[in-house]
């Protein structure tokens, strides 16, 4: 048996502070994440400079939890890796600059972690030998992206969203509907109790390429409600969000289909979604193909996702410089 | 003891490590804002330039601010994680403190001021007493206009220190019982912190790294918003 390899993962891009504890990328000992959405639920929406300041007050005791409940110490630990981008510029230097300090002092490798690559790999901590290639749909509330994995680091981006990301469009939505912040969960429970071909809302570009368009979805909505302000808030939610999964699915299935991929995986914020995630195992059967729809947990924000894909970063590339800063804008490491 | 001290509440950040030998090692830089890429590796050349191993540091010094946010919360959190990670206490200096201490053998009434952007300045009071100085007044923040109006009608001389008095100089600088330390001094050091944290370590005067409060003094925009429309 080879030697077990621990990585401490830190993650501050958004409004979680998070830090877990991985061995060899995929065995999970600690996961603990700090949730911002209260303090930010009563703008209707993240703050910038309140989630910074939050990430702060949170960081090291996250830190120190992880370790706790993972009942490791230092000496055990055999590198950092932490989100440097994309997300809140203002959010992602106290993870960069606390895991930094920590590998300068614990005398530790630095792991620079890309955000939405690590959301790729929240399907290998639950399952580490998912069979390559897989087209993985990556949906949160900030990307909306179609890509084909076929080998650790190996990527090509085969479309994304022109306008509002998928989680973008469910909060946009709630928000117009009155219905608060985070949309993405409120709008899933009220689909529940709803008649999803109640409306038909269009689905956008369903034909053409693997790009995604969801704001003139965003918008038929509002004019829909404006005209028929007696339908019942529940179809709405439910043929909204009908739409929204049909475009992703469709397009996600026929690019398992033209690339000859083994098998369909779901990825960040919007993952957590049960139509989208019912549907897609539905459709998996259906195909005969792998569908892979990782725990709840996993799919929105955490560190061990960092860990995990830090785990095969810090082996293809070792470790990055500790003059590294943070890039909001990182793009996604794509070949294509 | 060694104080590890870092301080990145302006345009400047820096790492300085000392003890009752007085500092052994700084270093500063001010080059286009580059706080978070710079600050770890600065802790580094600095121990290294003091021969100081990291396991020898008994405490880690950090200004609190008030400052400029990105780059003060680098600073912070890099001192936290720090601190936490050798097991190490802390102890938070006001970034007003080291602007005043800076000139602590003035006779004069010693106004730190550091620019907070957006039109305003961050300011307190200070007068010189043995062995330091003493704060006489609620650290602020305020347009130019604003602290100058309550500097005039002061009758007492002043000595104005930090970046926010140089960048308002056509507005301080009418003011005739005002001086200006110079923009040698315009940001507080690495060096001022741990000297002044010194006596303090001596003291005892530690917190644990998740007790250190940033001094913000001003609300995130939302939050002022939120207030505003909250009590309409
Ligand atoms: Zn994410």
């Amino acid at each position: 048996m080879t030697k077990r390899e621990l990585i401490l993962g830190i993650e501050t891009s958004c409004d979680e502070t998070a830090a877990a504890v991985v061995a060899n990328g995929h065995d999970v000992l600690s996961n603990v994440v700090s949730s911002q959405i209260d303090i930010h639920a009563r703008y209707g929406g993240v703050v910038p400079e309140v989630a910074s300041r939050a990430h702060v007050e949170m960081m090291t005791p996250v830190i120190a939890q992880a370790m706790v409940e993972a009942g490791v110490d230092k000496d055990d630990i055999d590198a950092i890796a932490c989100t440097v981008g994309p997300g809140l510029i203002g959010s992602l230097l106290i993870g960069v600059s606390s895991a930094k300090a920590l590998s300068l002092v614990w005398d530790k490798p630095f792991v620079a972690v890309n955000h939405l690559e690590a959301h790729l790999y929240s399907s290998f901590l639950e399952e580490p030998d998912l069979e390559l290639p897989v087209v993985v749909l990556l949906v949160s509330g900030g990307h909306t992206m179609l890509i084909l994995m076929e080998g650790h680091g190996q990527y090509r981006l085969l479309g994304q969203t022109l306008d509002d990301a998928a989680g973008e469009a469910y909060d946009k939505v709630a928000r117009y509907l009155g219905l608060g912040y985070p949309g993405g969960p409120i709008i899933d429970k009220m689909a529940m109790d709803g008649d999803p071909h109640a409306i038909t809302f269009p689905r956008a570009m369903v034909k053409d390429g693997y790009d995604f368009s969801f704001s003139g979805l965003k918008t038929s909505v509002v004019n829909y409600v404006r005209k028929n302000p007696d339908v019942a808030d529940v179809d709405v939610a439910a043929s909204f969000q009908e739409a929204v999964v049909d475009v992703l699915l469709t397009k996600a299935r026929r690019a398992v289909k033209e690339f000859g991929a083994t098998g369909l995986c779901l990825a960040g914020g919007v993952a957590a979604n049960s139509s989208l995630r019912e549907r897609t195992l539905d459709l998996a059967i259906e195909d005969g193909i792998n569908g892979f729809v990782p725990s709840r947990s996993m799919c929105t924000d955490n560190a061990a996702m960092i860990a995990a894909a830090g785990w095969w970063r810090y082996h293809s590339d070792g470790p990055a410089s500790l003059d590294h800063g943070a890039d909001s804008s990182l793009r996604f490491p794509s070949y294509a | 003891m060694l104080i590890l001290g870092i301080e990145s509440a302006t345009s400047q950040v820096g790492v300085a490590v000392g003890g009752h030998e007085g500092v052994l090692a700084s270093a500063h830089s001010a080059r286009d804002r580059r706080h978070a890429e710079n600050l770890t590796p600065q802790i580094r050349f600095v121990c290294e330039q003091a021969r100081v191993e990291l396991s020898e540091i008994g405490c880690v010094a950090v200004d609190i601010g008030p400052g400029l946010f990105t780059g003060l919360r680098v600073g912070i959190a890099s001192a936290m994680a720090v601190a936490h990670g050798l097991g190490v206490p802390m102890i938070g200096v006001s970034s007003l403190d080291l602007g005043a201490f800076a000139v602590e053998h003035s006779r004069r009434l010693i106004v730190p001021c550091y620019d907070a952007r957006r039109g305003e300045v961050f300011a307190a009071q200070y007068r010189s007493v043995p062995g330091g100085v003493q704060r006489v007044s609620d650290p602020t923040v305020a347009t130019p206009d604003e602290l100058a109006a309550e500097l005039m009608a002061m009758s007492e001389d002043i000595l104005m220190v930090g970046d926010g008095s140089e960048r308002y100089r056509d507005v301080f600088g009418t003011i005739s019982h005002i001086e200006f330390a110079g923009t040698s001094l315009q940001y507080p050091s690495a060096r001022s912190l741990v000297e002044l944290s010194h006596p303090k370590a001596l003291r005892e005067e530690f917190v644990a790294p998740n007790e250190i409060v940033p001094m913000y003094l001003r609300l995130p925009d939302a939050e002022i918003n939120w207030k505003t429309r909250a009590s309409a």
